[in-house]
């Protein structure tokens, strides 16, 4: 009369274990969900019961009770459905009690007793320790990911009960039609002159610094912001695992179906919430734009138009590499390791860097200039002015460097970061930039006056350094020779460029 | 306070018609102990709005300055029509729109206007404003005081708030006028401008706008105590300082010479004040110089109310891929004298410059050498960014970034707005 059957709920990108427990015993008929069941949860008693109805089989005229253990967290969603039906079905001996021990159930039930998929199969996978794992059928590439568990894709709450029986065979469903590859990303080769913009990009990419281009409309500031990701190596193993998580957690579409192996390019509008980025929202507490990012590219084209607070919420993000989101029932931490590249006009009407052609009140600048002043500004290591391309480039016929020569560099330089044991040269600590960036007599002269005429601050100084530790590996120079001057005066350049602007009114 | 020297004492009591013998007080002459903003008067007031019939007309004037809506077209036109006395009780029983002057002002919207007047003015104290007043200088059109430039004027102020010295205003004077979004070089040109005028005894007259207005009269100011008094006209209250971050400038130049509005103090600054403003500008200008300006904007306007003024009228000529120096190259086109130095300039004005000992001092920096000499010539003395000067020298931005850090670190250059510019000086 009681049977119980695995499965899990979904928290941020994790997923927690829940045992279904179902007892059917004396009393008037009735079916009551117990355990802090959502919304979404609680009506699966309808779903299940017509289900069980559909597929020809008894729903019992007793009393059902279903405990949902541990029964102090909060479970969402309607992924439990399946597994509460199963449960039935063994505690009414429809299906032995034994087959349904080891098998964990993740799966939203139609009322006709179809399977239908349920978000973050990834994760939820992951939390069940039962060696099979029932799932819809369009969910099993996602389900495979995990690897540690025995797969039963099935369509129907019938194919399960019958392969439970021993009475047929688990189903073998077609693997859904692959779907169909995603586009490479754009090509550097289509941007035209913009040298100082392409060594930007170049940089951002090998050294994992977050950029910021400022410029006039129709200057090619989101051009070169979608060429990002192109430049970025292929995801590692555990890196593309953790992107599909949150992927599937999020019930965001993984491009190309499956693992998601080229890095993530997420370009939120700004008017999206603070919510919608950071995350948070439902009681499942759904991964933001920040998280979708992880592993890739956060895209904010016109930063000057997000809300201040939401670019705000940046900061603890950047600084840390996750994302705390804590509500009254719950807290969880979701990954949010990502390059930041922004895009934004100096000011309302876009021309304040062309001399002469603003036409802004001098209060409308200053408003739009706080908004990006500050420490969110701080933490971009390349600041740099986009200026619309000289004419003559944009005509030429002459292709600018493609994506795959510039990825090549890129991964080279990434590769002499990582044998300094960072990930990348902008997670070189503080306490060890001596070490990793030693300066030569020029170039220690040059950063002196800087810091001197007060063209450079002690807080710039460290991300000056950095920055020049990438240029130098791009370059191809000894990863443990002091920086020349040319790669710290480059440095200075790519930061400074357009701050002098962005601070002089803050 | 501004600290201005001990006020001449007052003259001769005005002349208007329209400050009757009734004026118990002369009208603005006890008010000249300059500064900005309300000063609590010594003698406790005799001029409580009880006993508005003993009120001076400039009073009323004032008053009627501050109504909504009022610009100087509309108060001309109640000028024309009658005393200050009489002009507030039309306005105030609502009936401004049935003098026939004023209705030709006010065009199809007049019955509203008006009715905006008689509303405001219901809840204005007259008196109260005039006291209000006690820390500036107020002049009304009639006054010995008024600028005779301005009353010659075709389009006379009728009431004039001074801050500093009203006399600074006579004397030959330069108008510097210019773009807000001006070039480093603009800026550098219009200081050079406004030593050299202010050395050689000619009044610097600007917007104190940011930008070249700011420049010229920093200019001014840096010739030193001997030099011309620079005299500002602005847009808004003398007590509203706008842009804030002018304040000092603002009270320096009161100190020295005098800031003049055509607006009651606490007048906020309006979009539509500034072609008026303007048109004092050139008013009070026998030369009228552009250093740099779009194609359009409000030093065109300046242009065209000293053109209407016959005016001469100088262009700083620019180049031709800068927008900053659109305005004065088509200025140029259009017949305009060319301004090349501050002599051309003081020349205009009928005056021979002072022999000029900026220009010939040496310059202190360290001539560039190698790749500082090729990126300083290629760079010229147009704002060029990055991207174009790697264009022009074939260097490496490696190379482009070191040499340009020794040509900032040496002052040759300077990159605040984003693109490089040239010093012309350390």
């Amino acid at each position: 009369m009681l049977a119980t059957v695995s499965s899990a709920t979904i928290l941020g990108v994790e997923g927690r274990p829940v045992t279904v427990e179902v007892h059917v015993g004396p009393g008037l008929p009735g079916f009551t969900v117990v355990g802090l069941p959502d919304a979404s949860c609680r009506e699966a008693r309808d779903r299940v019961r017509a289900a069980i109805l559909c597929s020809q089989l008894e729903w019992p005229n007793r009393r059902v009770t279903v405990n949902l253990a541990p029964s102090s967290e909060r479970k969402v969603g309607s992924g439990l459905d399946l597994a509460i039906a199963l449960a039935v079905l063994a505690a009414t001996e429809q299906v032995p009690s034994s087959a349904v021990r080891d098998l964990g159930c993740l799966g939203e039930l139609g009322l006709d007793g179809t399977v239908r998929p349920v978000a973050g199969t990834v994760s939820l996978v992951d939390a069940l320790s039962s060696s099979v794992v029932v799932v819809a059928a369009s969910s099993a590439a996602e389900a495979r990911l995990v690897g540690r568990h025995q797969v039963r894709p099935i369509e129907r709450l019938g194919d399960a009960v019958l392969a439970l029986r021993a009475e047929a065979p688990w189903p073998e469903p077609p693997e859904p039609p692959q779907a169909p590859p995603e586009p490479p990303p754009p090509d550097l080769s289509d941007v035209r002159g913009q040298p100082v913009a392409r060594q930007a990009l170049e940089i951002a990419a090998a050294g994992g610094h977050h950029v910021l281009f400022v410029g006039p409309p129709g200057a090619g500031k989101t051009m070169l912001a979608r060429r990002l990701p192109g430049l970025l190596p292929p995801l590692a193993q555990l890196e593309a695992l953790a992107a599909t998580r949150v992927f599937s957690a999020a019930g965001v579409a993984v491009p190309g179906g499956g693992l998601i192996t080229r890095p993530p390019f997420r370009a939120p509008h700004h008017s999206s919430t603070m919510v919608a980025l950071v995350g948070g929202g439902t009681a499942a507490l759904r991964p933001g734009e920040m998280s979708l990012a992880t592993g890739g590219c956060l895209f904010l084209d016109e930063l000057g138009e997000f809300p201040p607070s939401v670019v705000d919420a940046l900061r603890q993000p950047l600084e840390e590499g996750v994302v705390r989101v804590a509500r009254a029932r719950a807290s969880v931490t979701l990954p949010a390791r990502f390059l930041l590249v922004a895009a934004t006009n100096p000011c309302p009407c876009g021309e304040a860097t062309e001399p002469g052609a603003c036409r802004c009140s001098d209060a409308a600048r200053a408003r739009y200039r706080r908004r990006l002043s500050g420490p969110v500004l701080d933490r971009f290591d390349l600041r740099v002015e986009v200026h619309r391309p000289d004419p003559t480039a944009l005509l030429s016929t002459e292709p600018g460097e493609a994506t795959p020569a510039v990825a090549e560099r890129v991964a080279r330089a990434r590769a002499v970061a990582a044998h300094r044991g960072v990930a990348t040269n902008a997670a070189v600590p503080g306490e060890r930039l001596d070490a990793v960036a030693p300066l030569t007599p020029g170039a220690r002269r040059m950063l002196e006056s800087a810091l001197r005429q007060g063209r450079l601050t002690a807080r710039g100084l460290a991300r000056v350094r950095r920055v020049a530790r990438t240029i130098a590996d791009l370059d191809g120079q000894d990863g443990d020779a002091p920086l020349g001057a040319e790669p710290v005066a480059l440095a200075m350049t790519l930061r400074s460029e357009a701050s002098g602007y962005l601070e002089s009114a803050a | 306070m501004l600290g201005t020297p001990p006020p001449p004492p007052p003259p001769p009591p005005p002349t208007t018609p329209h400050s009757g013998p009734s004026d118990g007080l002369p009208a603005a002459d006890q008010r000249r102990d300059a500064g900005i903003g309300p000063e609590p008067r010594s003698e406790p007031t005799t001029l409580r709005s009880g006993s508005s019939e003993d009120l001076p007309a400039a009073a009323w004037w004032v008053a009627l300055a501050g109504l909504p809506g009022m610009g100087p077209a509309r108060l001309r036109a109640l000028w024309d029509t009658s005393s200050g006395r009489e002009a507030w009780r039309t306005v105030a029983a609502g009936r401004g729109h049935l003098v026939p002057e004023v209705a030709a002002v006010l065009g199809r919207t007049g019955a509203e206007v008006s009715e905006r007047w008689a509303r405001a003015a219901r809840s204005h104290d007259v008196a109260e404003r005039w006291e209000a007043h006690a820390g500036v200088v107020v002049t009304v059109l009639g006054d010995a005081l008024h600028p005779g430039r301005l009353v010659d004027d075709v389009e006379p102020p009728v009431v004039l708030f001074a801050a500093g010295d009203l006399g600074a205003v006579a004397g030959p004077t330069v108008a510097v006028v210019g773009t807000r979004r001006c070039t480093r070089a603009g800026a550098e040109f219009a200081h050079e401008l406004g030593v050299a005028c202010a050395g050689a005894g000619v009044r610097v007259v600007s917007g104190l706008a940011v930008g070249i207005d700011t420049a010229g009269h920093r200019g001014a100011l840096a010739a030193g105590p001997g030099g011309a008094p620079p005299v500002a006209v602005v847009g808004s209250g003398l007590d509203v300082v706008y842009p804030a971050r002018s304040r000092a400038l603002w009270a320096e130049v009161a100190d020295r010479g005098v800031v003049l509005s055509e607006y009651p103090l606490g007048t906020e600054p309006a979009r539509w004040r500034f072609p008026a403003r303007n048109r004092l500008v050139a008013a009070l200008a026998d030369v009228v110089v552009v250093v740099e300006s779009p194609r359009s904007g409000g030093s065109m306007y300046t242009v065209d109310e000293a053109l209407r003024r016959d005016r001469k009228v100088l262009a700083v000529p620019g180049s031709v891929r800068s927008a900053a120096s659109a305005g004065t190259n088509w200025l140029l086109s259009q017949g305009a004298e060319v301004a090349c130095s501050p002599d051309d300039v003081l020349t205009a004005a009928g005056v021979t410059g002072a022999a000029a000992d900026e220009g010939t001092l040496l310059d202190p920096r360290p001539r560039p050498t190698g790749d500082g000499r090729r990126v300083l010539r290629a760079l010229g003395w147009e704002p060029a960014s990055l991207d174009t000067l790697a264009g022009r020298t074939g260097l490496g931005l490696g190379a482009l970034a070191v040499a340009l850090d020794g040509l900032e670190s040496d002052r040759w250059v300077d990159r605040d707005t984003g693109r490089v510019e040239r010093r012309s000086r350390p």
